[in-house]
Protein backbone atom coordinates (compact mmCIF):
# COMPACT_ATOMS: atom_id res chain seq x y z
CA UNK A 1 0.00 0.00 0.00
CA UNK A 2 2.97 2.26 0.77
CA UNK A 3 4.70 1.83 -1.94
CA UNK A 4 1.66 2.28 -4.28
CA UNK A 5 1.29 5.50 -2.41
CA UNK A 6 4.96 6.19 -3.13
CA UNK A 7 4.51 5.20 -6.73
CA UNK A 8 1.33 7.34 -7.12
CA UNK A 9 3.13 10.41 -5.49
CA UNK A 10 6.16 9.81 -7.85
CA UNK A 11 3.92 9.84 -10.72
CA UNK A 12 2.04 13.01 -9.52
CA UNK A 13 5.53 14.32 -8.92
CA UNK A 14 6.05 14.18 -12.66
CA UNK A 15 2.75 15.32 -14.07
CA UNK A 16 2.96 18.43 -11.90
CA UNK A 17 6.47 18.57 -13.18
CA UNK A 18 5.14 18.11 -16.77
CA UNK A 19 2.46 20.63 -16.00
CA UNK A 20 4.89 23.67 -14.56
CA UNK A 21 5.47 25.57 -18.02
CA UNK A 22 2.20 26.19 -18.81
CA UNK A 23 1.76 27.04 -14.69
CA UNK A 24 4.63 29.81 -15.11
CA UNK A 25 2.99 31.11 -18.72
CA UNK A 26 -0.35 31.52 -17.12
CA UNK A 27 1.33 33.79 -14.66
CA UNK A 28 3.55 35.62 -16.76
CA UNK A 29 0.61 36.22 -18.37
CA UNK A 30 -1.49 37.31 -14.39
CA UNK A 31 1.56 39.41 -14.38
CA UNK A 32 1.60 41.35 -18.06
CA UNK A 33 -2.43 42.18 -17.74
CA UNK A 34 -1.85 43.42 -14.00
CA UNK A 35 1.17 45.26 -15.05
CA UNK A 36 -1.05 47.05 -17.78
CA UNK A 37 -4.57 47.39 -15.51
CA UNK A 38 -3.42 48.20 -11.95
CA UNK A 39 -3.30 51.79 -10.26
CA UNK A 40 -0.82 51.37 -7.19
CA UNK A 41 1.64 53.00 -5.26
CA UNK A 42 4.45 51.36 -3.91
CA UNK A 43 8.39 51.47 -2.82
CA UNK A 44 11.14 49.40 -4.19
CA UNK A 45 14.86 48.97 -3.91
CA UNK A 46 16.84 48.07 -6.37
CA UNK A 47 19.90 46.15 -5.52
CA UNK A 48 23.26 45.85 -7.66
CA UNK A 49 26.34 44.51 -6.10
CA UNK A 50 26.78 46.48 -3.26
CA UNK A 51 24.79 49.15 -4.29
CA UNK A 52 20.99 49.75 -3.30
CA UNK A 53 18.89 52.47 -4.21
CA UNK A 54 15.01 53.01 -2.90
CA UNK A 55 12.63 54.20 -5.43
CA UNK A 56 8.70 54.89 -5.08
CA UNK A 57 6.18 54.23 -8.11
CA UNK A 58 2.64 55.53 -9.12
CA UNK A 59 1.15 54.50 -11.98
CA UNK A 60 -2.77 55.45 -12.88
CA UNK A 61 -4.87 53.92 -15.09
CA UNK A 62 -8.12 54.61 -16.57
CA UNK A 63 -10.21 57.08 -18.54
CA UNK A 64 -7.97 60.33 -19.68
CA UNK A 65 -5.08 57.70 -20.31
CA UNK A 66 -2.08 55.81 -18.23
CA UNK A 67 0.52 57.81 -16.45
CA UNK A 68 3.50 56.23 -14.15
CA UNK A 69 5.87 58.03 -12.44
CA UNK A 70 9.07 57.09 -10.70
CA UNK A 71 11.23 58.83 -8.69
CA UNK A 72 14.37 57.62 -7.07
CA UNK A 73 14.98 58.63 -3.47
CA UNK A 74 18.79 57.77 -2.85
CA UNK A 75 21.91 59.55 -4.10
CA UNK A 76 21.57 61.80 -7.72
CA UNK A 77 17.26 62.60 -7.92
CA UNK A 78 15.72 61.86 -10.88
CA UNK A 79 12.19 61.28 -11.60
CA UNK A 80 10.92 58.92 -14.64
CA UNK A 81 7.41 59.98 -15.72
CA UNK A 82 5.13 57.43 -18.88
CA UNK A 83 2.45 58.70 -20.25
CA UNK A 84 0.90 56.87 -23.23
CA UNK A 85 3.74 57.80 -25.52
CA UNK A 86 6.04 60.00 -23.98
CA UNK A 87 8.81 59.03 -21.31
CA UNK A 88 9.94 62.37 -19.95
CA UNK A 89 13.59 62.03 -17.54
CA UNK A 90 13.85 64.94 -15.27
CA UNK A 91 17.47 65.13 -13.29
CA UNK A 92 17.08 68.32 -11.15
CA UNK A 93 20.43 68.85 -10.35
CA UNK A 94 21.42 69.76 -14.34
CA UNK A 95 17.90 71.27 -14.79
CA UNK A 96 17.30 69.17 -17.46
CA UNK A 97 14.43 67.15 -18.68
CA UNK A 98 15.04 64.22 -21.52
CA UNK A 99 11.81 63.43 -23.31
CA UNK A 100 11.39 60.55 -25.47
CA UNK A 101 8.15 60.22 -27.79
CA UNK A 102 7.05 57.45 -29.53
CA UNK A 103 6.68 57.64 -33.85
CA UNK A 104 5.19 53.66 -34.00
CA UNK A 105 2.14 53.20 -33.90
CA UNK A 106 2.31 51.09 -30.51
CA UNK A 107 2.85 53.41 -27.31
CA UNK A 108 5.60 51.34 -26.19
CA UNK A 109 6.76 48.32 -28.04
CA UNK A 110 7.38 45.79 -25.11
CA UNK A 111 6.50 41.99 -24.84
CA UNK A 112 2.82 41.32 -26.18
CA UNK A 113 0.91 38.58 -24.57
CA UNK A 114 1.04 36.06 -27.59
CA UNK A 115 5.03 36.53 -27.71
CA UNK A 116 5.12 34.94 -23.93
CA UNK A 117 4.88 31.62 -25.58
CA UNK A 118 8.07 32.67 -27.70
CA UNK A 119 9.93 32.32 -24.83
CA UNK A 120 10.06 28.92 -24.35
CA UNK A 121 12.32 28.41 -27.18
CA UNK A 122 14.73 30.41 -25.38
CA UNK A 123 13.89 29.27 -21.39
CA UNK A 124 12.67 26.93 -19.78
CA UNK A 125 9.80 28.10 -17.54
CA UNK A 126 9.04 26.84 -14.28
CA UNK A 127 7.23 27.58 -11.17
CA UNK A 128 8.87 28.34 -7.87
CA UNK A 129 7.98 28.43 -4.32
CA UNK A 130 5.79 30.58 -2.73
CA UNK A 131 7.18 33.73 -0.62
CA UNK A 132 5.57 36.52 1.40
CA UNK A 133 7.07 39.92 -0.02
CA UNK A 134 5.71 43.44 1.30
CA UNK A 135 3.18 41.62 2.99
CA UNK A 136 1.30 39.86 0.02
CA UNK A 137 1.38 35.70 -0.56
CA UNK A 138 3.28 36.01 -3.85
CA UNK A 139 3.76 32.81 -6.09
CA UNK A 140 6.78 33.00 -8.57
CA UNK A 141 8.16 32.08 -11.71
CA UNK A 142 11.52 30.66 -12.97
CA UNK A 143 12.80 31.35 -16.03
CA UNK A 144 16.21 29.19 -17.23
CA UNK A 145 17.80 30.11 -20.07
CA UNK A 146 18.48 27.07 -22.01
CA UNK A 147 21.66 28.56 -22.75
CA UNK A 148 24.50 30.92 -21.87
CA UNK A 149 24.03 33.77 -23.88
CA UNK A 150 21.04 35.65 -21.96
CA UNK A 151 20.78 35.60 -17.78
CA UNK A 152 17.89 33.54 -16.02
CA UNK A 153 14.95 35.55 -13.95
CA UNK A 154 12.92 34.75 -11.13
CA UNK A 155 9.61 36.72 -10.56
CA UNK A 156 7.52 36.77 -7.56
CA UNK A 157 4.01 38.23 -8.06
CA UNK A 158 0.92 39.24 -5.63
CA UNK A 159 -1.41 35.69 -6.44
CA UNK A 160 -4.17 37.94 -5.97
CA UNK A 161 -3.56 40.90 -8.05
CA UNK A 162 -0.42 39.65 -10.48
CA UNK A 163 1.70 42.71 -9.56
CA UNK A 164 5.05 41.79 -10.04
CA UNK A 165 6.59 42.55 -6.34
CA UNK A 166 9.96 41.47 -6.78
CA UNK A 167 12.35 40.57 -10.00
CA UNK A 168 15.85 38.62 -9.64
CA UNK A 169 18.34 38.54 -12.89
CA UNK A 170 20.73 35.62 -12.26
CA UNK A 171 23.51 34.60 -14.05
CA UNK A 172 24.58 31.22 -15.48
CA UNK A 173 26.13 30.06 -12.15
CA UNK A 174 22.89 31.14 -10.63
CA UNK A 175 24.82 34.54 -9.14
CA UNK A 176 22.09 37.38 -8.26
CA UNK A 177 22.85 40.09 -11.31
CA UNK A 178 20.91 42.58 -10.11
CA UNK A 179 17.00 42.70 -8.01
CA UNK A 180 14.01 44.46 -7.62
CA UNK A 181 12.05 44.01 -4.54
CA UNK A 182 8.96 46.06 -3.01
CA UNK A 183 9.00 46.97 0.11
CA UNK A 184 5.73 48.50 0.52
CA UNK A 185 2.73 48.37 -1.74
CA UNK A 186 -1.12 49.33 -2.30
CA UNK A 187 -3.39 48.44 -5.19
CA UNK A 188 -6.04 51.28 -5.89
CA UNK A 189 -6.06 55.26 -3.79
CA UNK A 190 -4.16 56.76 -6.22
CA UNK A 191 -5.08 60.22 -7.96
CA UNK A 192 -3.95 61.22 -11.16
CA UNK A 193 -2.22 64.42 -9.42
CA UNK A 194 0.50 61.92 -7.54
CA UNK A 195 1.70 60.51 -10.86
CA UNK A 196 2.75 63.98 -12.05
CA UNK A 197 5.87 65.68 -11.60
CA UNK A 198 5.85 68.12 -9.29
CA UNK A 199 9.17 69.59 -11.24
CA UNK A 200 8.03 73.34 -12.67
CA UNK A 201 10.47 73.01 -15.84
CA UNK A 202 9.96 76.25 -17.32
CA UNK A 203 13.49 77.42 -17.29
CA UNK A 204 15.02 73.81 -17.76
CA UNK A 205 16.59 72.39 -20.61
CA UNK A 206 15.03 69.91 -22.55
CA UNK A 207 16.53 67.19 -24.27
CA UNK A 208 14.25 65.59 -27.34
CA UNK A 209 15.27 62.70 -28.52
CA UNK A 210 13.21 63.45 -32.09
CA UNK A 211 13.25 59.72 -32.39
CA UNK A 212 11.58 59.06 -35.90
CA UNK A 213 11.67 55.41 -37.93
CA UNK A 214 14.73 54.45 -40.23
CA UNK A 215 16.72 52.21 -41.98
CA UNK A 216 19.90 51.82 -41.47
CA UNK A 217 20.61 48.86 -43.80
CA UNK A 218 20.21 51.37 -46.69
CA UNK A 219 22.61 53.12 -45.21
CA UNK A 220 25.53 50.46 -45.52
CA UNK A 221 24.81 49.47 -41.83
CA UNK A 222 24.19 45.43 -41.14
CA UNK A 223 24.00 43.55 -37.88
CA UNK A 224 23.79 39.83 -37.58
CA UNK A 225 22.57 39.24 -34.18
CA UNK A 226 24.01 35.78 -34.63
CA UNK A 227 22.15 34.96 -31.22
CA UNK A 228 19.26 32.03 -31.17
CA UNK A 229 16.20 33.70 -30.11
CA UNK A 230 17.53 37.44 -30.87
CA UNK A 231 15.59 39.20 -33.22
CA UNK A 232 15.34 42.62 -34.42
CA UNK A 233 12.34 44.66 -32.60
CA UNK A 234 13.39 48.54 -33.67
CA UNK A 235 15.09 50.60 -35.67
CA UNK A 236 15.26 54.53 -35.35
CA UNK A 237 17.34 57.53 -35.46
CA UNK A 238 17.31 59.73 -32.45
CA UNK A 239 19.83 62.25 -30.58
CA UNK A 240 21.47 61.50 -28.09
CA UNK A 241 22.09 63.79 -24.80
CA UNK A 242 22.31 67.19 -26.04
CA UNK A 243 22.32 66.30 -29.54
CA UNK A 244 24.09 63.91 -31.09
CA UNK A 245 22.65 62.10 -33.75
CA UNK A 246 22.89 58.43 -33.37
CA UNK A 247 20.99 55.47 -35.56
CA UNK A 248 19.64 52.59 -32.46
CA UNK A 249 18.79 48.66 -33.53
CA UNK A 250 17.48 47.05 -30.75
CA UNK A 251 17.23 43.20 -30.76
CA UNK A 252 15.38 40.86 -28.36
CA UNK A 253 14.12 37.57 -27.12
CA UNK A 254 11.27 38.55 -25.68
CA UNK A 255 12.99 39.00 -22.27
CA UNK A 256 16.49 40.61 -22.64
CA UNK A 257 17.19 43.27 -25.22
CA UNK A 258 20.38 44.41 -26.69
CA UNK A 259 20.59 47.98 -28.63
CA UNK A 260 23.19 48.87 -31.18
CA UNK A 261 24.13 52.54 -31.41
CA UNK A 262 25.66 53.84 -34.26
CA UNK A 263 27.53 57.53 -34.64
CA UNK A 264 29.41 58.96 -36.29
CA UNK A 265 33.48 59.73 -34.96
CA UNK A 266 33.33 62.96 -36.15
CA UNK A 267 32.44 65.73 -34.24
CA UNK A 268 32.86 63.77 -30.68
CA UNK A 269 34.80 65.68 -27.98
CA UNK A 270 35.26 62.77 -25.69
CA UNK A 271 38.16 60.24 -26.61
CA UNK A 272 35.90 56.86 -27.42
CA UNK A 273 37.79 53.87 -25.26
CA UNK A 274 36.84 50.68 -26.82
CA UNK A 275 36.31 47.68 -24.76
CA UNK A 276 33.91 46.27 -22.43
CA UNK A 277 32.14 48.11 -19.11
CA UNK A 278 30.12 46.12 -17.14
CA UNK A 279 26.92 47.95 -14.59
CA UNK A 280 25.02 45.02 -13.10
CA UNK A 281 22.71 43.15 -15.68
CA UNK A 282 24.23 45.75 -18.35
CA UNK A 283 26.74 45.53 -20.50
CA UNK A 284 28.48 48.03 -22.82
CA UNK A 285 30.66 47.32 -25.74
CA UNK A 286 32.55 49.85 -28.00
CA UNK A 287 34.04 49.54 -31.40
CA UNK A 288 35.44 51.71 -34.09
CA UNK A 289 33.80 50.61 -37.51
CA UNK A 290 34.51 52.64 -40.36
CA UNK A 291 34.92 56.13 -39.02
CA UNK A 292 31.59 55.30 -36.65
CA UNK A 293 31.26 54.04 -32.85
CA UNK A 294 29.55 51.16 -32.23
CA UNK A 295 27.83 51.08 -28.83
CA UNK A 296 26.22 47.97 -28.14
CA UNK A 297 24.05 47.96 -24.49
CA UNK A 298 22.61 44.65 -23.14
CA UNK A 299 21.01 43.42 -20.61
CA UNK A 300 23.18 40.64 -21.45
CA UNK A 301 25.98 38.13 -20.40
CA UNK A 302 29.11 39.48 -22.15
CA UNK A 303 29.98 37.39 -24.30
CA UNK A 304 26.23 38.02 -25.76
CA UNK A 305 26.90 42.25 -26.14
CA UNK A 306 30.22 41.60 -27.52
CA UNK A 307 29.06 38.92 -30.60
CA UNK A 308 26.25 41.08 -31.82
CA UNK A 309 28.67 44.33 -31.22
CA UNK A 310 31.45 42.33 -33.46
CA UNK A 311 28.97 41.64 -36.05
CA UNK A 312 28.49 45.02 -37.14
CA UNK A 313 29.63 46.15 -40.25
CA UNK A 314 29.66 48.83 -43.14
CA UNK A 315 29.26 48.37 -47.13
CA UNK A 316 28.93 51.28 -49.01
CA UNK A 317 25.55 51.24 -50.11
CA UNK A 318 25.27 50.56 -54.40
CA UNK B 1 40.05 61.82 9.84
CA UNK B 2 39.38 57.81 10.02
CA UNK B 3 36.25 57.99 10.23
CA UNK B 4 35.64 60.63 7.42
CA UNK B 5 37.86 58.19 5.42
CA UNK B 6 35.77 55.38 6.09
CA UNK B 7 32.41 57.39 5.21
CA UNK B 8 34.20 58.52 1.93
CA UNK B 9 35.01 54.98 1.14
CA UNK B 10 31.70 53.79 1.38
CA UNK B 11 30.35 57.01 -0.71
CA UNK B 12 28.31 58.67 2.62
CA UNK B 13 29.95 61.96 2.70
CA UNK B 14 28.20 65.08 1.57
CA UNK B 15 30.01 66.91 -1.03
CA UNK B 16 32.36 69.72 0.78
CA UNK B 17 33.20 66.78 3.38
CA UNK B 18 34.66 64.40 0.52
CA UNK B 19 36.21 67.59 -0.95
CA UNK B 20 37.84 67.94 2.58
CA UNK B 21 38.62 64.34 2.83
CA UNK B 22 40.13 63.91 -0.64
CA UNK B 23 42.38 66.90 -0.35
CA UNK B 24 43.69 65.10 2.98
CA UNK B 25 44.41 62.38 0.56
CA UNK B 26 46.11 64.06 -1.98
CA UNK B 27 49.25 64.09 0.04
CA UNK B 28 51.08 60.31 1.31
CA UNK B 29 50.73 60.08 5.03
CA UNK B 30 48.26 58.07 7.46
CA UNK B 31 45.05 59.62 5.29
CA UNK B 32 46.32 57.67 2.40
CA UNK B 33 47.44 54.46 3.98
CA UNK B 34 43.88 54.56 6.19
CA UNK B 35 42.56 54.75 2.41
CA UNK B 36 44.41 52.02 0.89
CA UNK B 37 43.73 50.16 4.51
CA UNK B 38 39.99 50.51 4.53
CA UNK B 39 39.52 49.18 0.50
CA UNK B 40 41.48 46.12 1.16
CA UNK B 41 39.01 45.47 3.89
CA UNK B 42 36.40 46.21 1.58
CA UNK B 43 37.85 43.94 -1.10
CA UNK B 44 38.53 40.72 1.50
CA UNK B 45 35.10 41.39 2.56
CA UNK B 46 34.06 41.43 -1.12
CA UNK B 47 36.05 38.36 -2.00
CA UNK B 48 37.36 40.51 -4.64
CA UNK B 49 40.69 39.14 -5.87
CA UNK B 50 43.62 41.36 -4.22
CA UNK B 51 45.98 43.10 -5.91
CA UNK B 52 49.99 42.26 -5.17
CA UNK B 53 51.23 44.76 -2.62
CA UNK B 54 53.08 47.46 -3.98
CA UNK B 55 51.14 46.85 -7.23
CA UNK B 56 50.53 50.58 -7.59
CA UNK B 57 53.83 51.52 -6.89
CA UNK B 58 55.13 49.51 -10.04
CA UNK B 59 52.67 50.54 -12.11
CA UNK B 60 53.70 54.35 -10.81
CA UNK B 61 56.98 53.34 -11.95
CA UNK B 62 56.33 51.37 -15.23
CA UNK B 63 54.03 54.63 -16.11
CA UNK B 64 57.25 57.35 -15.46
CA UNK B 65 59.29 54.99 -17.66
CA UNK B 66 56.61 55.12 -20.59
CA UNK B 67 57.24 57.16 -23.72
CA UNK B 68 54.93 60.20 -24.11
CA UNK B 69 53.27 59.90 -27.72
CA UNK B 70 52.63 63.13 -29.09
CA UNK B 71 51.54 62.80 -32.31
CA UNK B 72 47.75 62.84 -32.60
CA UNK B 73 45.72 60.26 -34.04
CA UNK B 74 45.52 61.15 -37.71
CA UNK B 75 42.08 62.07 -39.31
CA UNK B 76 42.86 64.89 -41.98
CA UNK B 77 40.87 63.04 -44.36
CA UNK B 78 37.81 62.71 -42.70
CA UNK B 79 37.58 66.14 -41.31
CA UNK B 80 38.32 66.97 -44.45
CA UNK B 81 35.19 65.67 -45.91
CA UNK B 82 33.02 65.64 -42.88
CA UNK B 83 32.93 69.92 -43.56
CA UNK B 84 32.65 69.01 -47.04
CA UNK B 85 29.23 67.88 -45.76
CA UNK B 86 28.14 69.63 -43.54
CA UNK B 87 28.35 72.56 -45.75
CA UNK B 88 25.84 71.01 -48.03
CA UNK B 89 23.48 70.16 -45.25
CA UNK B 90 23.79 73.72 -44.04
CA UNK B 91 22.50 74.59 -47.88
CA UNK B 92 19.72 72.23 -47.66
CA UNK B 93 18.51 73.21 -43.89
CA UNK B 94 17.31 69.86 -43.87
CA UNK B 95 17.35 68.03 -40.09
CA UNK B 96 16.53 64.55 -41.49
CA UNK B 97 19.38 65.23 -44.16
CA UNK B 98 21.30 65.51 -41.42
CA UNK B 99 20.43 62.57 -39.53
CA UNK B 100 20.95 60.45 -42.31
CA UNK B 101 24.12 61.53 -43.75
CA UNK B 102 25.35 61.07 -39.90
CA UNK B 103 25.48 57.38 -40.74
CA UNK B 104 27.08 57.04 -43.99
CA UNK B 105 31.14 57.21 -43.44
CA UNK B 106 32.09 60.67 -45.30
CA UNK B 107 35.63 58.89 -46.31
CA UNK B 108 34.41 56.95 -49.21
CA UNK B 109 36.52 53.92 -50.54
CA UNK B 110 38.80 54.60 -47.04
CA UNK B 111 35.62 53.17 -45.33
CA UNK B 112 36.00 49.75 -46.83
CA UNK B 113 39.15 48.72 -44.96
CA UNK B 114 38.00 48.38 -41.38
CA UNK B 115 35.04 46.59 -42.59
CA UNK B 116 36.91 43.03 -42.38
CA UNK B 117 34.14 40.86 -41.04
CA UNK B 118 35.30 39.81 -37.35
CA UNK B 119 35.33 36.04 -36.53
CA UNK B 120 32.68 35.00 -35.05
CA UNK B 121 33.90 34.52 -31.21
CA UNK B 122 31.73 32.23 -29.13
CA UNK B 123 33.26 32.54 -25.97
CA UNK B 124 33.69 35.58 -23.81
CA UNK B 125 36.77 37.10 -25.44
CA UNK B 126 39.91 37.34 -22.82
CA UNK B 127 41.64 39.62 -24.44
CA UNK B 128 38.61 42.41 -24.66
CA UNK B 129 39.71 45.82 -22.34
CA UNK B 130 37.81 46.17 -19.16
CA UNK B 131 36.98 50.44 -19.69
CA UNK B 132 35.21 52.39 -17.54
CA UNK B 133 31.81 53.02 -18.62
CA UNK B 134 31.43 55.65 -21.60
CA UNK B 135 31.18 59.20 -20.55
CA UNK B 136 27.22 58.75 -21.95
CA UNK B 137 26.63 55.70 -20.79
CA UNK B 138 22.99 56.94 -18.47
CA UNK B 139 22.17 58.41 -21.67
CA UNK B 140 22.60 55.39 -23.85
CA UNK B 141 20.81 53.07 -20.86
CA UNK B 142 18.11 55.70 -21.14
CA UNK B 143 17.24 55.28 -25.19
CA UNK B 144 17.71 52.01 -24.33
CA UNK B 145 14.79 51.36 -21.79
CA UNK B 146 12.13 52.48 -23.69
CA UNK B 147 12.67 49.23 -26.02
CA UNK B 148 13.17 46.58 -23.46
CA UNK B 149 10.35 43.86 -23.19
CA UNK B 150 10.85 43.92 -19.12
CA UNK B 151 8.74 47.63 -19.06
CA UNK B 152 5.87 45.13 -19.69
CA UNK B 153 6.16 43.35 -17.10
CA UNK B 154 7.65 45.77 -14.50
CA UNK B 155 6.02 49.12 -15.60
CA UNK B 156 8.48 51.55 -15.32
CA UNK B 157 10.43 50.20 -12.32
CA UNK B 158 13.43 48.96 -14.58
CA UNK B 159 14.13 52.90 -15.61
CA UNK B 160 16.23 53.49 -12.55
CA UNK B 161 19.27 51.67 -13.34
CA UNK B 162 22.46 54.20 -14.04
CA UNK B 163 25.56 53.82 -13.91
CA UNK B 164 26.60 54.03 -10.16
CA UNK B 165 28.54 57.06 -8.39
CA UNK B 166 31.35 54.45 -7.70
CA UNK B 167 31.42 53.65 -12.03
CA UNK B 168 30.99 57.26 -12.97
CA UNK B 169 33.76 58.29 -10.01
CA UNK B 170 36.07 55.75 -11.58
CA UNK B 171 36.01 56.85 -15.40
CA UNK B 172 37.50 60.15 -13.99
Amino acid sequence: MIRALGIALVFWGGLSQAQAPSDGMALLRKIYLATEKLSYTGTFVYQQGDRTETSRITRVTGPGGDIERVEVLDGMPREIVRTRDTVRCYLPESQTVKVERRVDQRAFPGLLPEQISDLMRNYDITRGKTLRIAGYDCESVVLTPKDDLRYGYKLWADANSGMLLKARTFNRKGEIVEQFTFAQFAIGNVSRDQARTRHSVQSWRIEDAAVAPANLARAGWSVNPALPGFRRVAEVTRMLGEARPVGQMVYSDGMAAVSVFIEPVAGRAETVRPGLSSLGAFHIYTREVANHIVTVVGEAPAASVQRIANTVEFRQPQ
Amino acid sequence: MKSKISALVDGELERHEAEEALEALGTEGLARDTWRAYHLINDSMRDTRLLSSGFAARIAAKLADEPTVLAPRARPILQRRSWQALSVAASLAAVAFVVSVAFYPQDGPVAVAPVAPQALNTAPQAETAQVAPPEAADDYLLAHQGYSPRNSLQGMAPYVRTVSSEARAGRR
